[in-house]
């Protein structure tokens, strides 16, 4: 007997805080769109084995998934690298998301986001 | 000639008044005269040059203005009078010679030199020589075209140097600067009458055949090359004279710029820096946005070590899977082996009948199988399922941007840095500039440089006049060669003229030539004997003069020496020098202001012991980077007269004292 498939959202956010953050990054200069920061931030998350709780209320819905992740090749790296149980992808992708941009902002406290030092973090990690 | 003392009253940084006494023992005639930079060396030989000849020469041989000429400190005092005066003996007579410039009564604060009143005043033994009297006086035992080579100034070395360099605008000027020092213009002066006789008498001689039957083509032709030459003739003395006053023009500028050179350079790195800081914005500006653009890739690279893990993972499955299913593919061939020996009689290959004993065996293997097979299950569902997400791992682990965006910082950081050191840089020679009008010394360099290009085309044209004047006397030569085989033309007067005139021009024009090459030896005799005793290297055979009068180093295989050290083009120098003053000149004085800067200890030493041999007195005005009063002087010790040193009062006031005698 097959299990009924889990329903995935079509709307993604994040916590308003993160959310403001996620603009102050824009505005800031560090990336180009809000997305690609939304998209580095659960990458970040994924990276560092973070296994993140649901973001705080409360939220904002702020893309479609079809934005973010338009081949949910996000989807899948997230299934290959998590246990996510009965937790819908995309609701992965918020929590991871939260987590990450918050370690954005943190890292963008010393003015500029030193993406090569996070690029190298991330292989050392991994032992490559 | 020999110089007895000079007196120097409020001249340049000498203020009050200061003498000195040269030597007059004729076995000890060096007198030296330590001074540093800026105290006034310079400013002693511009004392003997102005007492002399009325005039005080700058860098580039620019005439100083007289009000620049007097002690600042005393003019602010109100001593407005300034004087020269020098005591020599040539000839058997006390000469004593005075200048003195004074302020007019009306000029409250001289600016020009028309502000002040100079007389001069020569005494010969005593009694007063007559004004008129007094310049060609002086001239006879210290000419003032000669005066270069014995009133000499070390910076003028360099321009003797020029004079290798065949076809170099200086080599030219020096050239006719020598030419004028050893007489020759005597004779071009001679020529350039002969040949305005001519003229006139080729005009006459025009007028007076003109209506000479059958000579009306040839005096016609004669009258018209007779316009043409006097009209480039006009042409190139208005050409000559705009060139001088261009040069004369270009002079002032270069020296102005030169003032400002280090401004102008500042300005040029400030102009570059500004220009790179725009450049380093730009490059930091394309960088940024494609950094910006990377980066909506770089999640990938943020995942990749995790997913090449993942993959390796997922590999060691796969195969794990097929190795099963190989394993089982494996045992079931065997299986339908077994079965099918167990369903034949007899062997299919002989078709003897089976023993019975291996038909048990058979079937026991068979039993075996049959157990391990039903005990293998092949997970094909998670093949698939491995294998799909290999593949989606895949397409995930494509090249990423990490490298690149690695590459932007390290580069983003250096241009940070070189950004800095020339935000520094910039603002440093801000302060270096202020005050200064670029824009002014911007222009200066235009109008200089655009002054360069028009005395290019105005000697171009010279040349082309030149060539044309040559062509028209040729022609008059021919018509005037044509007219005096005619019988109807030798008859006049105005013809014999011509052939008078014809011939002492070319009297004049060879001996022109044969005094050059007479000079030229003279010199190249005179250059060498001074060379061989200041040179160290004695394997050089002698100097070698050319048509500028510059020389070349002749070696002992009679070749010439072409690399030359910038010592060797100094004792090259000081040996024409030496030649041309005892060409232009009997023995007298020579005054010498920083001759020895670029020379080595033994050069020195080698002029040292040289020079006082060929004049009366020698004068050196040194500096301690030249001579070491206490070790460099012993070779000539006791030749040295009389020493000074010139020492600071204050920056506009130097005073002179005796250091030993």
């Amino acid at each position: 007997m097959s299990a009924t498939p889990i329903a995935e959202p079509t709307m993604i956010g994040l916590s308003e805080k993160s959310h403001a953050i996620l603009k102050r990054l824009k505005e800031d200069g560090h990336f180009a769109e809000m997305a690609d920061a939304y998209r580095f931030g659960i990458a970040l998350a994924l990276a560092n084995g973070v296994i993140p709780g649901e973001p705080p209320p409360p939220r904002t819905t702020i893309f479609s998934v079809a934005t973010v992740d338009p081949d949910r090749e996000i989807g899948n790296a997230i299934r290959a690298l998590m246990e996510t149980g009965d937790v819908p992808i995309y609701r992965w992708v918020e929590r991871l998301a939260e987590w990450g941009v918050t370690e954005l902002a943190r890292r963008a406290q010393g003015g500029e986001i030193d993406f090569g030092t996070i690029l190298k973090e991330s292989e050392k990690l991994h032992g490559v | 000639m020999k110089l007895i003392s000079l007196s120097v009253e409020n001249f340049m940084p000498f203020k009050g008044e200061t003498t000195l006494s040269f030597p007059q023992d004729p076995t000890r005639n060096v007198m030296v005269v330590f001074g540093e930079n800026m105290r006034g060396k310079t400013s002693l030989l511009n004392a003997l040059r102005w007492v002399f000849y009325g005039k005080a020469l700058g860098r580039h041989l620019r005439e100083l203005p007289l009000h620049e000429m007097h002690n600042k400190e005393a003019a602010l005092e109100g001593s407005w009078t300034m004087e020269v005066r020098v005591q020599f003996e040539a000839d058997g007579h006390q000469y004593d010679l005075r200048r003195r410039a004074t302020k007019r009564h009306l000029v409250a604060q001289p600016s020009r030199p028309e502000d002040f009143e100079v007389t001069v005043g020569l005494q010969k033994d005593g009694m007063a020589v007559s004004g008129h009297i007094v310049e060609p006086e002086i001239n006879r035992f210290a000419p003032q075209q000669v005066s270069r080579f014995f009133l000499f100034d070390g910076e003028l070395l360099q321009e003797y140097e020029t004079l290798l360099i065949e076809g170099s605008e200086q080599g030219k000027r020096i050239k006719e600067a020598i030419e004028q020092v050893l007489g020759v213009p005597t004779l071009i002066h001679g020529r350039d009458e002969a040949a305005t006789l001519l003229r006139g008498a080729q005009k006459q001689q025009t007028k007076d055949l003109a209506h000479v039957a059958g000579l009306e083509n040839q005096t016609q032709r004669q009258g018209s090359w007779q316009t043409k030459l006097e009209s480039y003739e006009t042409d190139i003395q208005a050409l000559k004279t705009r060139l001088e006053k261009i040069k004369v023009d270009r002079a002032a500028l270069d020296d102005d710029l030169e003032k400002v050179d280090a401004v102008h350079q500042a300005k040029i790195r400030f102009d570059f820096l500004t220009n790179r800081r725009k450049e380093i914005a730009g490059l930091q500006k394309s960088q940024g946005d494609e950094r910006l653009t990377l980066l909506r890739d770089a999640w990938r690279d943020l995942l990749q070590p995790k997913l090449a893990v993942r993959q390796t993972f997922l590999y060691a499955e796969q195969s794990k899977i097929t190795s099963r299913m190989d394993e089982r593919s494996k045992l079931e061939a065997k299986a339908a082996d077994l079965k099918r020996f167990l369903d034949t009689a007899s062997c299919p290959t002989c078709g003897q009948a089976m023993q019975e004993e291996k038909r048990a065996k058979a079937g026991t293997d068979l039993g075996e199988i049959e157990v391990a097979l039903k005990a293998m299950s092949v997970d094909h569902r998670g093949l698939t399922r491995v294998s799909a997400e290999i593949q989606e791992l895949g397409r995930l682990l494509r090249p990423g941007v990490g490298p690149r965006i690695g590459a932007i910082d390290i580069e983003s950081r250096k241009l940070g840095v070189e950004l800095t050191k020339i935000e520094n840089e910039i603002e440093a020679i801000s302060k270096q500039i202020k005050g200064y009008d670029t824009a002014e010394i911007a222009r200066k360099r235009s109008l200089r440089d655009g002054t360069l290009r028009e005395e290019g085309q105005i000697e171009r044209n010279i040349a082309a006049d030149q060539k044309s004047i040559d062509e028209a006397k040729k022609e008059l030569a021919i018509i005037a060669k044509a007219l005096q085989n005619l019988p109807q033309a030798r008859a006049s007067r105005s013809t014999a003229m011509v052939q008078i005139c014809t011939s002492l021009e070319r009297v004049f024009s060879e001996s022109i030539e044969r005094l050059r090459g007479d000079l030229r030896r003279h010199v190249e005799e005179r250059a060498t004997e001074a060379f061989k005793r200041l040179t160290t290297q004695k394997a050089y055979a002698g100097l070698e003069i050319n048509q500028n009068y510059g020389l070349n180093i002749i070696d002992e295989r009679g070749g010439r020496v072409t690399v030359r050290s910038a010592g060797a083009e100094q004792i090259v120098a000081l040996s024409l020098i030496d030649g041309l003053a005892r060409t232009g000149r009997a023995a007298g004085p020579v005054v010498m202001d920083t001759p020895f800067g670029r020379l080595d200890l033994r050069h020195r030493d080698n002029i040292l012991r040289y020079l006082p041999t060929t004049t009366s007195q020698l004068v050196l005005l040194v500096h301690d980077g030249e001579i070491r009063r206490e070790t460099d002087l012993a070779p000539i010790a006791e030749r040295i007269g009389a020493s000074y040193e010139i020492k600071e009062v204050n920056p506009r006031h130097s005073k002179i004292v005796k250091v030993m005698s």
